[in-house]
């Protein structure tokens, strides 16, 4: 009886994801979780157990905060945590902005354009991410295209500095996160009844105030979801960063990665990686709320 | 009919409050509104029917300014209003949809318009009192359209609607959403807002019998142009033509050759019959050329036996009955095959000598309650 509800067809469907996340990002979590709190050794791996096996038959576990302690210690991590949501939160701004521009734009073009204008907007994926990151490079350099153009023009007549600067860690994720943004908001816009729009009007408002009145305020969740996609990944951005940032450019991401294979420590770029879960769960939550407020 | 007419010819001696000439409208290739002429006056609660597709709300959405007519112009009071924008016209429409502002309190949605206007703030309150007493909504103030049932949403539509108290009010299909019951009721509703507040409605509807309820005057329309305008009493009565005869209400016609008109009315021979029928209704036709003669369901008269007329009497069988508590609706087979229907109203609760099925009947109208269209 029991398992004719559970094995049935519907549930077999549903269990195949859940599976899926159980084996690909659940467990490999609970893994990092734990080399969180060894310590570093000279070994292959190089960190300490975590269960000790001395004879009864339940392990003994061997934990340490030291990992925790020194985290919170060091400014370093304070300070690459702080830029990081800084650089994250100034991008997901910025891209908000123009992807909103975008996604209006999309939603007021002929039909006949639309699906083409959308198309444009996913192109980019279809070549890899890290090599756009790098085709960035060839533009902002000093020698590159965008300083070749503004010299050639007589804008300026000094190559201007952007390569390796905060700057172009902003280019880089505006850029590279921009169809995120769009795409959730212009779902929201076009599936908003156009009624409303001529209501407005008809009450005596002015198009620009109706904008912000009615078009702006009902597109809140597809404003929220793009955000969410934009800010979540942005924070623990490594190669955008690594690429076009600078000496300046200061991001966890990068921290982490200097801790796990220039310094080999493991034990402390797991750390790293479990605090920038645990401050980024609280904004995830809120996004898995609103997103449930909108379907209901 | 001459009294029905005369009254239309009194309204038409004001000076009309909207006007429309030679309007029309295309959609790429789709001509929406073709050429049409129309004069609506002050107060009326007028309403444009007609089948789904036949032009009635791109005609209401040019009123409102959402359609710019292609050809011809729209007045105001005089004034020609086809190019100005929808949110500086004095004229308010209540949506389909309701169109209510999902992020907004009910109260909040009917002080949008008065906003706008940039109103004191304590003239806002007053009217949105006054307003959410007029539709009886006061203790839903608070509330969001989404907490709200469909009348609900239909009232807090109409006082939005009504806010800015315009000179003009449009509705489209405004109770279509709504039950049969809860529609009657709210017919009566707003022409008692009409009467109290003076304001001129134009209503959108493809219920004949709403717009006939509602209405002082009725605009017919079918593919992009007004057939027919006139009273609710006078198109029911005297339709200029075949097809509003048929739109408006139930009819059986009868067709046939005019055989010119003698002292009795009409002269109509049926085709599949030797009868003459009349109707007193005189017609603009040539002698021979193909007419209709058209009675309603409720001016037939049925009997058992043949009744004591000298015309106008058709002999059938009852094929069907239907019951419809205060009246019954007979279908008669007529030799040549055409069904007709009567409406009897059921006067005795039980009758001995009731008609019934398969029954041989006797139909028999008198010859002023017939008209006589062309096509």
């Amino acid at each position: 009886m029991l398992s004719k509800y559970i094995f049935n067809g519907r549930n077999a469907v549903i269990a195949v994801p859940y599976i899926w996340l159980l084996i690909l990002f659940l467990f490999p979590f609970l893994i990092v979780l734990k080399i969180s709190f060894a310590e570093p050794i000279i070994a292959i791996p190089p960190f300490s157990s975590f269960f000790h096996w001395d004879g009864s038959f339940w392990p003994t576990i061997q934990a340490s905060f030291y990992n925790y302690v020194f985290i919170l210690e060091d400014s370093l991590y304070l300070n690459a945590y702080l830029s990081s949501l800084k650089i994250a939160l100034i991008s997901t701004l910025i891209t908000l902005v123009i992807g909103y521009a975008i996604a209006y734009s999309i939603t007021k073009a002929p039909t006949r354009w639309k699906g083409l204008l959308l198309l444009m907007v996913i192109l980019p994926f279809w070549t890899s991410f890290l090599i756009r990151v790098y085709a960035w490079i060839g533009i902002l350099k000093t020698e590159g295209l965008l300083n070749l153009m503004l010299l050639s023009l007589g804008i300026t007549d000094q190559p201007l500095t952007i390569m390796n600067t905060n700057l172009a860690v902003y280019i880089g994720i505006v850029y590279s996160y921009l169809p995120f943004m769009i795409l959730p908001i212009y779902a929201n816009i076009e599936k908003m009844d156009g009624s409303l729009i001529e209501a407005a009007a008809d009450l005596g408002c002015r198009p620009f105030k109706t904008f912000w009145k009615i078009t702006i305020p009902l597109s809140i969740p597809g404003i929220l979801a793009g955000c969410f996609l934009v800010f979540i990944p942005a924070v623990g951005e490594f190669v955008i960063p690594d690429l076009l940032g600078g000496t300046e450019t200061l991001m966890i991401g990068k921290v982490l990665w200097i801790e796990f294979f220039s310094n080999r420590d493991w034990p402390l770029a797991s750390a790293v990686a479990v605090i920038l879960l645990a401050m980024l769960i609280l904004p995830i939550m809120y996004y898995q709320k609103s997103q449930e407020k909108a379907i209901s | 009919m001459n009294e029905i007419e005369s009254e239309t010819t009194k309204l038409s001696s004001d000076k009309p409050y909207i006007q429309f000439q030679n309007v029309s409208k295309k959609f790429g290739n789709f001509t929406a509104i073709n050429d049409l002429t129309l004069d609506i006056f002050n107060n009326e609660f007028f309403s444009l029917l007609g089948p789904s597709g036949c032009g009635k709300t791109t005609l209401l959405r040019m009123l409102a300014g959402f359609e710019k007519p292609t050809n011809g112009r729209i007045l105001l009071e005089g004034e020609d209003i086809s190019n100005i924008p929808p949110h500086l016209r004095p004229i308010n429409m209540m949506f389909q949809s309701y169109a209510l502002f999902p992020h907004m309190t009910v109260e909040k949605n009917i002080a949008f318009g008065l906003k706008q206007d940039k109103l004191p703030s304590n003239k806002i309150n007053q009217r949105v009192d006054e307003m959410l007493e007029l539709v009886e909504l006061t203790e839903f103030s608070k509330r969001k359209p989404n907490q709200l049932s469909g009348g609900q949403r239909q009232r807090v539509a109409l006082a939005r609607s009504l806010a800015k108290r315009p000179k003009l009010l449009l509705l489209d299909e405004p109770l279509g959403a709504l039950d049969k019951r809860l529609r009657e009721q709210t017919q009566f509703e707003l022409m008692n807002i009409q009467e109290k507040l003076g304001i001129t409605f134009i209503i959108v509807t493809h219920d004949q019998e709403e717009a006939m309820t509602v209405s002082s005057r009725i605009g017919v329309m079918d593919s992009g142009n007004v057939i027919q305008v006139s009273t609710p009493n006078n198109l029911y009565e005297a339709p200029a033509t075949k097809s509003v005869a048929e739109f408006i209400g139930n009819v059986n016609l009868f067709e046939g050759i005019y055989k010119g008109f003698d002292d009795i009315g009409t002269k109509l021979k049926c085709e599949h019959s030797e009868s003459i029928v009349y109707s007193s209704q005189s017609i603009d036709a040539k002698n021979g050329s193909k007419i209709w003669l058209a009675v309603r369901p409720e001016k037939l008269e049925i009997f058992k036996s043949p009744p004591d007329y000298k015309y106008n009497i058709l002999k059938g069988t009852v094929i069907d009955i239907g019951y419809g508590g205060s009246f019954s609706t007979y279908h008669v087979k007529l030799p040549n095959g055409n069904m007709i229907s009567v409406i009897r109203a059921n006067r005795e609760r039980t009758s001995e000598k009731s008609i019934t099925w398969n029954d041989e009947v006797y139909l028999h109208w008198s010859s002023k309650s017939a008209v006589v269209l062309t096509e």
